[in-house]
């Protein structure tokens, strides 16, 4: 026997190899997409309500479809506009707060449904409500009654619904439970004395010190499945789920609720048919149809969610979809696999029959793969090699046969700004002098040029250029001089005490504070720490305060001014610099409820000249968006908002051959 | 031998005392050859390790006097002029002169006419905040050759920082960690090896159990977890408030690794000894546990340790590279010859490649290695007692 | 040897308990939010309910025993990061990928280790054995990374033979498992040319070879064996090195295995998919272990196993 297994056991290493090989290629490849693309990170989520970042965007807007979708104009590609999609037209009323939305006749639902206005009325229920979990819910907010469902902001008097705790799974959101509407009588605040919060969603204050509330509410009966305001009513108490005991013993007869809300019926969605959804806005948004495109909007299948819950509902083989694609395959950070749509309304037009979005992150392995043939579009190029590929675009064109070939490497303005936010609460940074003094040490051309390299724009304020119509304040450039000058000024010749810069781990990130380390001290003799953390470390880092400049980027969700200037209104929640200005929030305010385009944006203009004079932000430049794709792909345009619909892209077959053979690609 | 006769109530019995003294004289006349001495005879002999050694020791002490040597600064940036230049044996630079225009000169160190404040200031701009000894060697270096520097014969980086300097620079950091984490680890498991070889029973029993179990225990994913909550700034301020930086702590994390070796090999050779009469002799004089090992067994199995030693000091500054690879490394402005190697490697693309950057980290990184590991293996060689007078 | 493996399985529950209670505390201790953390302030009543969802409100250690017994049922929740996946759905997708790529740097190791090393032996102090040494050297010498970085540059770009990155057709494969196998063929080919050395001028060697044995019978059949020893007791730190290994590689060459799900797990602070991973690796490396004190006691009969 021992010798048997003695004699065996040079043959155990070739059996671990063939195991090895057959567990390898037991992942199966499959058959080369028509186009691959890479997406950067691993979404997170193909829920759009969760969604938060750009390569979910791109997966979603793929696989669902908003009322309206943003595309290329057809006048102008480069610019992109907001066209009908699953609505077919709106109709805006004439104080512009009512938007009228008419569906598309004949859109399905995968699984053979047609797509109605009720979707909406679900889907937007589903994002505001609070235990979606929704980090872009503040978007809807402009819609009547919205910040106040989610936020759970009810008073005495107002009409409620609760939510019964008698769900199927508690866990799962949907179906839900028994839902009871009435108006609400009262609310009892437990532990008594806490802190009187206006919206009673609060529940905790600080850490480890909850609240708890116990509602009286006047229930009203239902008729056709509506309730019947005028109903006769019944009084009932209701506690939320986790109340504790000792509280729930002063009402007995309390029924446990998971959710007691703001009725929905008083938020402005409604779907009278299923062909018409009516929006009501709290004020004029100038920019809801671009907010109404975007992808975090976009409605989801009742039937699909309630059939699996989360998340089993997002898996390939459950979900139910509406968009141009479907996803066939979701490898996890390795590729999601799209197939085109038979069922979309507009499946006739859209050209690739499968396309990946490979996860990738390095920027190095993204270019690596987009020169040897791995993928036609990369998202991400690394900094250093930028001028190589212009020079290598400049000489292909020098070949026979390739003049008129496009670029591979595409840049454009991005409506987007990177600058470093300064805390104002901690001196000597609460001098605007000093703050003035640091934005003017930095030569922000010399980062442009040899650092980032790509042909960004040095900033001077805090709204690129780019949006119609609109056009910033005057702003001051280099001057290490007069920044010695007012800095001294400021501090009356004392030494100024060593400052942080916070960013978050990058390699850009890390350059460009390194070369403005270097720029102050050699200017104004600071010394700068780097600090740099990881990006969940940053944000909150950011959002205690605890830092003295910190960098950030901030890109336009729609092209508008308001995108940025509104970041810094006092408290604003993504203000967290510490800084206020009384007439900046006045003018924010006011442009709020404007509706004349042109007073709007002077009244912008004279916010950002205010920024600009206060500086509680160091801007340091514009994006731009840096696209490599190959010549081959048609209808891929550069834009303000680097958006780039899957659906209208093309491939050129037969330069797509030339350009393999020319480029020696197998 | 004097405390003897004074003390000795029998020597009246025992024969004259200058028997003694003769037998003594003749002891002393004979020169036995130490382990040590024989050792180090036969690695002189062999010119593989003494070329390792001997550029070790220069490495040692090129890092140690790094800034007695003509470089330019690790730090300045010249983003204009300099920007990612290949090797070059004339370095310049452009300056704008009295007339404002752009002259081309010399790069320098620009520090001949400032003085006071203004020196002061230059040079905390050029290498950031030196410490007393490197001053020292700084104002030495100024003192020798004045604003001379080095042209930049490994090129310079994407930020226009020169390459051999921050390689240099770079060296003193990759070489302490390699060292410091592998003193740790010497610690640890010497003391540990030794302490349950001596024991031996149970608690050598239980004590080897704890090394069995520490060997199926992932470090290296643990020291990733454990790196990235210690960068935790709460985490960071608190340990700084105890005088602890993130070096440190990186020295002891990868040395509370590798000891787990260190400490099965020493307690193995304790065992073997610890039966043999000089530690009964010491033990016959009322010496301590404590004192036995570590007075009289370490030192006995300290050939095998330094064998060990040197392989482990490779080791560890490869993981100080991985470290670095995954941006956990140490961090700027202080660089590694790891996190140069990454700095590199993110720039190896089909377009263009930088090659000094990537190449020059990799060699140094290399060239250390290989003597290391060639020394390792004549120390082993040297060290073999069946090799003995050979 | 039945004995032998209950007492190494009951060592395995107490490794696995003990490396999963530290890893536990330490991480939901220094970073109680976890991965939730957002890029937007959240209203009050999401963040409670996210709480709820990841179990974060209640106390640590009823999530401590609440969790154990997740993990004895295999199911260890859902992932904070990749909210659509369960941590379970991660690491079954990501282990085979890194298992394979494991196996086959470690084939490849084997494979170039062997043969040079007995090439060294029999051609002692030759030219090719110091080139063999010298290679073998610089395997161990050079990190993983900037090797991997210089191999895409000559076999992708340069020789244009693999694809730069990927994984599913076998032409992917070789380039990482390359890579990976470097520093262990080295350590291997060392391991057996000393190894060959020793046996090489025994006794039973000198009588086979007098037999007049073909010279290829006497060193494979009857030397190797002998010379193998080393090399498997060298299996046992080597996986936790190959694990290491596969980590960088997995990045720079787009594997979406276990390792890439780690790092991103660390440093999203994803710490149900790290805690996982790193019981999965503790597994991993205890069975390897034993299993090469399994394996040792079957090729050389005089190691008994009764410790």
């Amino acid at each position: 026997m021992k010798w048997s297994i003695r004699g065996l056991f040079p043959y155990v290493f070739p059996l671990i190899f063939v195991v090895a090989l057959f567990f390898a290629l037991r992942m199966g490849s499959l058959p080369p997409a028509d186009f691959t693309f890479s997406n950067g990170t691993e979404p997170q989520t193909i829920d759009p309500a969760k969604s938060t970042g750009a390569p979910e965007g791109r997966i979603i807007n793929a696989i669902f479809e908003g009322l309206y979708r943003n595309m290329p104009d057809p006048d102008d590609p480069n610019n992109m506009i907001p066209m009908p999609a699953m609505a077919k037209s709106h109709d805006v009323s004439d104080d512009l707060k009512t938007y009228t939305f008419h569906m598309r006749d004949g859109a399905k639902w995968t699984n053979g449904e047609p797509v109605t206005a009720y979707d909406w009325d679900f889907s937007w229920m589903r994002f505001l409500h609070p235990e979606s979990g929704t980090q872009y819910g503040y978007q809807l907010w402009y819609i009547k009654n919205a910040k106040r469902y989610t936020t759970g902001d009810i008073h005495e008097g107002d009409r409620v619904e609760v939510e019964l705790a008698d769900r199927k799974d508690r866990a799962q959101m949907f179906p839900r439970g028994t839902m009871v509407s009435g108006i609400l009588k009262k609310v009892n605040t437990y532990p008594e004395g806490a802190a009187k919060s206006d919206d009673a969603g609060h529940g905790g204050h600080g850490e480890g010190e909850s609240t708890y509330k116990i509602y009286t509410v006047d229930c009203v009966p239902e008729k056709d499945g509506k309730p019947d305001w005028d109903g006769k009513t019944t009084e009932r108490v209701f506690y939320q789920s986790g109340t504790p005991q000792v509280y729930l013993d002063k009402h007995p007869g309390a029924e446990e609720a998971m959710h007691v809300l703001l009725h929905f019926s008083e938020v402005g969605i409604k779907a009278p048919d299923e062909k018409t959804l009516v929006i009501e806005l709290e004020s004029p948004t100038p920019y809801f149809l671009e907010l109404a495109s975007f992808y975090p909007m976009h409605a989801i299948n009742r039937t699909c969610v309630e059939t699996f819950g989360y998340p089993d509902w997002t898996k390939p083989e459950n979900i139910v979809t509406c968009g141009p694609y479907q996803i066939q395959e979701r490898r996890i950070r390795d590729r999601i696999r799209l197939k085109k749509n038979p069922t979309y309304w507009g499946a006739d037009d859209v050209k690739l029959e499968t396309i990946d979005a490979l996860a990738v992150q390095s920027n190095t392995t993204q270019l690596n793969m987009f020169m040897s043939g791995q993928m036609e579009w990369a998202t991400d190029i690394p900094n250093p090699v930028l001028d190589d590929l212009k020079e290598m675009d400049k000489e292909k064109k020098k070949e026979p046969g390739r003049e008129n070939e496009s670029d591979d490497l595409l840049i454009a303005p991005m409506l987007s700004t990177y600058f470093y936010r300064v805390n104002t609460n901690r001196p000597p940074l609460d001098n605007p002098k000093v703050r003035q003094a640091l934005n003017l040490a930095i030569n922000k051309q010399e980062i442009v040029d040899f650092v980032t390299r790509g042909g960004q724009i040095p900033a001077g304020s805090l709204v690129p250029p780019g949006i119609t119509g609109y056009e910033g304040p005057p702003t001051e450039s280099y001057d290490p001089e007069r920044a010695r000058a007012l800095l001294k000024e400021a501090l009356g010749g004392k030494k100024m005490r060593p400052i942080q810069i916070l960013y978050n781990t990058s390699e850009g990130h890390k350059s460009i504070a390194e070369v403005i380390q270097q720029q102050w001290k050699q200017n104004l003799h600071i010394d700068v720490q780097l600090r740099n953390v990881e990006w969940g470390v940053y944000l909150t880092t950011v959002r205690e305060m605890d830092y003295d400049v910190a960098r950030a980027g901030w890109i336009g969700d729609y092209p508008d001014p308001n995108t940025f200037l509104d970041m810094f209104v006092t408290g604003g929640e993504n203000n967290e610099t510490g800084w206020s200005n009384k007439k900046y929030d006045g003018l924010i305010e006011s442009a709020r409820s404007e509706a004349d385009p042109e007073k709007r944006f002077a009244m912008l203009r004279e916010a950002e000249e205010i920024l600009v004079d206060e500086m509680p932000i160091l801007p340091i430049y514009f994006y731009v968006s840096i696209n490599m794709v190959r010549p081959y792909v048609k209808n891929f345009y550069p834009n303000l908002q680097d958006l780039h619909p899957l659906h209208i892209l093309e491939i050129d077959e037969e330069q797509r051959e030339k350009i393999r053979e020319w480029e020696g690609l197998e | 031998m004097d405390s003897l006769t004074k003390h000795d109530p029998y020597a009246d019995a025992l024969p004259p005392i200058e028997k003694y003294q003769a037998m003594y004289n003749e002891a002393k006349s004979i020169r036995g050859i130490s382990l040590w001495q024989d050792a180090w005879r036969r690695l002189r002999r062999d010119w593989v390790s003494m070329t390792a050694l001997s550029f070790l020791v220069l490495l040692a002490l090129a890092a140690i006097f790094t800034p007695l040597f003509p470089l330019q600064s690790p730090r300045e940036q010249d983003l204009a002029n300099r920007l990612a230049l290949p090797p070059e044996f004339h370095s310049t630079t452009k300056r704008a002169n009295a007339d404002g225009e752009k002259e081309t000169v010399p790069v320098s160190l620009k520090l001949k006419h400032l003085e006071g404040e203004e020196f002061d200031r230059r040079v905390s701009e050029l290498w950031t905040d030196p410490t007393g000894f490197d001053k020292l060697l700084l104002n030495t270096r100024l003192l020798i050759f004045g604003d001379y520097c080095l042209p930049s014969l490994c090129g310079t980086d994407l930020l226009g920082r020169d390459l051999l300097s921050r390689l240099f620079y770079g060296a003193r950091v990759s070489l302490i960690v390699g060292l410091v984490a592998t003193l740790v680890s010497l610690i640890i498991g010497v003391s540990y090896g030794a302490i349950a070889g001596y024991s031996g029973g149970m608690v050598d029993d239980f004590m080897m159990r704890v090394v069995d179990i520490m060997y199926s225990v992932p470090f290296i994913f643990l020291v990733l977890f454990l790196i990235t909550i210690l960068s935790e700034d709460d985490v960071k301020q608190w340990l700084e408030s105890y005088g602890i930086s993130r070096i440190v702590i990186l020295y002891i994390v990868i040395g509370a690794v590798y000891w787990l070796t260190m400490a099965r090999v020493v307690r193995g050779q304790i065992i073997s000894l610890k039966n043999e009469q000089f530690v009964d002799a010491a033990r016959t004089v009322g010496a301590s546990g404590l004192r036995i090992v570590f007075l009289h067994l370490v030192p006995n199995v300290m050939s095998i340790v330094i064998v060990y030693l040197t392989l482990t000091i490779p080791a560890v500054m490869l993981f100080e590279a991985f470290l670095s690879f995954l941006g956990l490394g140490v961090e700027a402005p202080a660089v590694s010859w790891g996190v140069l190697a990454e700095e590199g490697l993110k720039v190896i693309t089909p377009v263009k490649i930088y090659w000094w950057l990537v190449v020059f980290p990799a060699l140094a990184l290399a060239s250390t290695l290989y003597s290391l590991n060639f020394l390792g293996d004549g120390l082993r060689d040297a060290l073999d007692p069946r090799m003995k007078n050979r | 040897m039945i004995y032998f493996l209950a007492k190494r399985l009951m060592w395995l529950v107490i490794t696995l308990w003990v490396v999963f209670t530290i890893s536990f505390f330490l991480m939901w201790t220094v970073s109680p939010e976890g991965a939730l953390l957002s890029e937007r302030q959240l209203p009050e009543a999401i963040k409670r309910n996210l709480e709820e969802y990841y179990d974060l409100d209640k106390p640590l250690l009823t999530r401590y025993f609440k969790t154990m017994g997740n993990y004895l049922m295999f199911n260890p929740g859902p992932s904070m990061k990749l909210i659509d996946k369960s941590v379970f759905e991660i690491v079954s997708e990501g282990l085979p990928i890194s298992i394979s790529l494991g196996l086959l740097g470690l084939s490849f190791a084997m494979l170039i280790g062997f043969s040079t090393g007995i090439i060294s032996a029999l051609r002692r102090q030759s030219l090719i054995d110091v080139s063999f040494r010298m290679i073998a050297t610089l395997g161990i010498a050079i990190p993983n990374f900037v090797l991997a970085g210089f191999a895409i540059i000559i076999f992708v770009f340069g020789l244009n033979l693999f694809p730069a990155a990927g994984w599913g057709r076998p032409i992917n494969l070789v380039l990482p498992s390359l890579c990976l196998s470097a520093p262990f063929a080295a350590y291997i080919s060392r391991l057996t040319r000393t190894g060959m050395l020793e046996v090489l001028g025994q006794d039973y060697i000198r009588t086979a070879y007098a037999k007049g044995l073909m010279p290829t019978t006497v060193v494979l059949k009857h030397a190797f064996r002998g010379a193998i020893l080393p090399v498997v007791s060298f299996l046992g730190p080597a996986t936790a090195g190959i694990l290491t290994g596969s980590l960088v590689l997995e990045r720079i060459f787009f594997i979406p295995g276990l390792g890439s799900h780690f790092i991103e797990a660390v440093q999203q602070k994803d710490h149900p998919v790290s805690l996982a991973v790193v019981m999965i690796y503790t597994f991993l490396l205890f069975s390897m272990n034993t299993l090469v004190d399994l394996s040792y006691g079957l090729i050389d009969p005089r190691v008994k196993l009764d410790k």
